[in-house]
């Protein structure tokens, strides 16, 4: 090996594989020591997806939606990659969240590793916010109307909330510029960030050494972490950790392979089993559609349903920000030398109500989300089918007629109306249901509850209701249309 | 370094480590970097596109022994946008019943070409090629092959090319 003695001789790779592999790491690490690779490892992966991803992608509202059909049908494993990349995003907040609460729960954000808690709290920022800004990427409808409410929620930011909402859109409204801003900061502004935080975190992991287990640093430590002796019993206690002659490589490198394998292999059999999802293309004029944003934004997205209006802005903003603020001010402020979290009751409930709620929220919106309207049609719905949906709504037909298992008892059930009749007796119908059925206890609809043109736009969405049937289903209509009275 | 301590993990479980470190991050690196490669060199695999039957005028207009440019729009899907792109070939009959058609583009590297009336010649203005009239042969300068003739076809009275481009700058008639 001629080539490396002569790269040794220039760059000291001995040194380097001194200063990076072989040294020396704390005894009994458990399996949780490798959630921070793994989290690495996810991330490199979706480097390489978004790299090849933005090969192919149009950052612009005409084209957006089209270059992502062009990447699931056209590319090459394209779909497979978008799938990747969907799922390496979810990988991403799960381990990164699990990372942290390891960190928490033994305590090693307290001396000597407050400012690489903070590193992290940043980390766990900028990847919430490559999801924020990745969504919108595709210009479906869940990417404008999910990325229409967060703004606006970044807009009951006291004082400075309208400004910040015209600057993350680029504008007063959402639109082509928000496109092109959210697609420089997912592939340049917050890879950058991240890459150079990533760097700092990691050098401090070696500069500082990986954090032991808890109870290696508490037998005889002065109560505070802030105390003078404190950091000559730490030094002393850290040292003797390392007596176990274990090394990072390749006593550390292999578990962390391993689970780094591991979730790589989740990703892609997700990818593979479900691919990412892309919805009708957006439209701004679809009132109707009820956005939903992805399960880690599920909790904010909960809360805002529980709270009054009134309330809003201050949870909207104030529960992140608070949050946000604790978990940087944490290393600062919690200074107990105890670092096993049953012996740290504030810190240990703390962890368990902030977790238990968000569990206890996203089980709720999962739960409340009920079917969605369905769009049995094979197409997504035209302007007038989507104007009659609203209409629908507004109107309160659903406090009498079910669909799909959800509404009221009083009507027939309207899964199916679709396949039984026409536009025009619908609309018929709806305008002076009496004329049908003499004792039908559904109001007259027609001139001037609704226009006519209202109406022919809830029968042409009436027509889209075909339950479970699918397009390939062609409608039987039974229409039955009642005799004119012959003295008309 | 080398002597190991008490409770150090043993050789055999570091031959494994390295091992399992190796392996797994290559197969992690090829279940993530597979499809990523496979997705970057898709265009690469494209197969090329067919030939387009394109209405050229009715045969008896054409004047015999001066060649004619037609110009014609081609809808092409650009990736994910169709575009209109004009196209042009040159048609030569000596005849009225014997068309010669070729793809107006260089074979050099792809400008397109003239007809010089007084020489009776093809010029290309770019790198100053010259092409026969009747048979496309490059009878000056550094096309590498000669003009590329497209396929005919004469029906109820009007003339139809295959229209077809070819790769440019080689020796071989490759379509593209």
């Amino acid at each position: 090996m001629n080539l490396l003695r002569w790269l040794d001789e220039r760059v000291d790779l001995k040194g380097a594989k001194r200063a990076l592999l072989d040294r020396e790491v704390p005894d009994r690490l458990t399996w949780w020591h490798t959630l921070g690779s793994a989290t690495l490892a996810v991330f490199v992966v979706q480097i390489v997806t978004g790299v090849v991803l933005a090969t192919y992608y149009a950052p612009s509202p005409d084209h957006a939606y089209d270059s992502i059909r062009f990447i699931n049908g056209q590319v090459a494993s394209g779909a497979l990659l978008r799938g990747i990349h969907h799922w390496g995003a979810s990988a991403m907040v799960v381990l990164i969240v699990a990372h942290m609460i390891r960190v928490f729960s033994v305590g090693a954000y307290k001396y000597p590793r407050e400012i690489n808690w903070v590193m992290g709290v940043g980390l766990f920022l900028l990847v919430m916010g490559f999801s924020f800004t990745g969504y919108l990427l595709p210009w479906d409808q869940k990417a404008y109307w999910a990325t229409a409410v967060g703004t606006n929620i970044a807009g009951t930011t006291p004082v400075l909330g309208a400004g910040l909402a015209t600057l993350l859109r680029g504008g007063a409204e959402l639109g082509a510029a928000t496109l092109t801003r959210f697609y420089a900061f997912h592939v340049l502004w917050l890879p950058l960030s991240v890459g150079m935080l990533v760097l700092v975190h990691l050098v401090l992991v070696v500069r500082q050494g990986i954090a032991p287990r808890p109870v290696a640093l508490e037998a005889g430590a002065p109560p505070s972490t802030g105390s003078p002796e404190y950091p000559a019993y730490y030094h002393k206690a850290y040292a003797a950790t390392k007596r176990g002659g274990v090394r990072f490589w390749p006593d550390i490198l292999g578990k962390d392979a391993l689970v780094a394998l591991g979730a790589v292999a989740v990703i892609v059999l997700l990818a593979a089993a479900f691919g990412a999802p892309l919805e009708a293309p957006a439209d701004p004029t679809d009132t109707a559609y009820v956005p939903r944003p992805e399960w880690y934004f599920l909790p904010l997205y909960q809360m805002l349903k529980l709270v009054p209006g009134s309330l809003e802005s201050l949870v909207a903003f104030g529960v992140p920000t608070a949050l946000i603020v604790v978990l940087l001010a944490l290393p600062f402020f919690d200074k107990g030398s105890a670092r096993n979290l049953l012996k740290r009751p504030v810190a240990g409930l703390g962890l368990a109500v902030l977790l238990g709620g968000c569990g206890l929220l996203i089980g709720a919106a999962i739960r409340g989300s009920g079917p969605e309207i369905p769009q049995e049609v094979g197409r997504p719905l035209t302007s007038m089918e989507r104007a009659g949906r609203a209409l629908f709504h507004s109107q309160q037909c659903v406090g009498c007629h079910k669909i799909l298992g959800n509404g009221g008892d009083q009507g027939p059930d309207l899964t199916e109306v679709g396949l039984r009749h026409s536009p025009a007796w619908l609309h018929s119908f709806v305008e002076q249901p009496s004329r049908f059925h003499p004792d039908s206890r559904m109001p007259a609809y027609g001139p001037p509850a609704l226009s006519h043109e209202e109406i022919e736009e809830v029968a042409r969405y009436l027509t889209t209701l075909r339950g479970k049937a699918g397009p390939e289903v062609q409608p039987q209509f039974v229409d039955t249309f009642p005799a004119i009275p012959a003295h008309q | 370094m080398d002597s190991e301590r008490d409770g150090a993990p043993s050789p055999l479980r570091r031959r494994v480590l390295k091992w399992i470190t190796v392996l797994g991050g290559f197969a992690a690196a090829c279940l993530a970097g597979v499809p990523s490669l496979r997705a970057f060199f898709s265009p690469a695999f494209r197969k090329p596109q067919g030939v387009a039957w394109v209405k050229l005028g009715e045969a008896d207009q054409f004047d015999l022994d001066l060649p004619v440019k037609v110009d014609f729009v081609e809808t092409v899907t650009d990736a994910w946008v169709e575009n209109r792109v004009l196209r042009s070939v040159w048609v030569y009959t000596s005849d009225g019943e014997n068309f010669v058609v070729y793809n107006g583009r260089c074979t050099h590297l792809g400008c397109g070409f003239g007809f010089d009336k007084d020489a009776k010649l093809f010029r290309c203005p770019c790198h100053l090629g010259v092409f026969d009239l009747k048979s496309g042969a490059v009878l000056a300068g550094p096309p590498p092959r000669a003009l590329d003739r497209l396929d005919t076809r004469v029906q109820d009275g009007i003339l139809y090319a295959a229209y077809q481009d070819f790769r440019v700058g080689v020796p071989q008639k490759v379509s593209v």
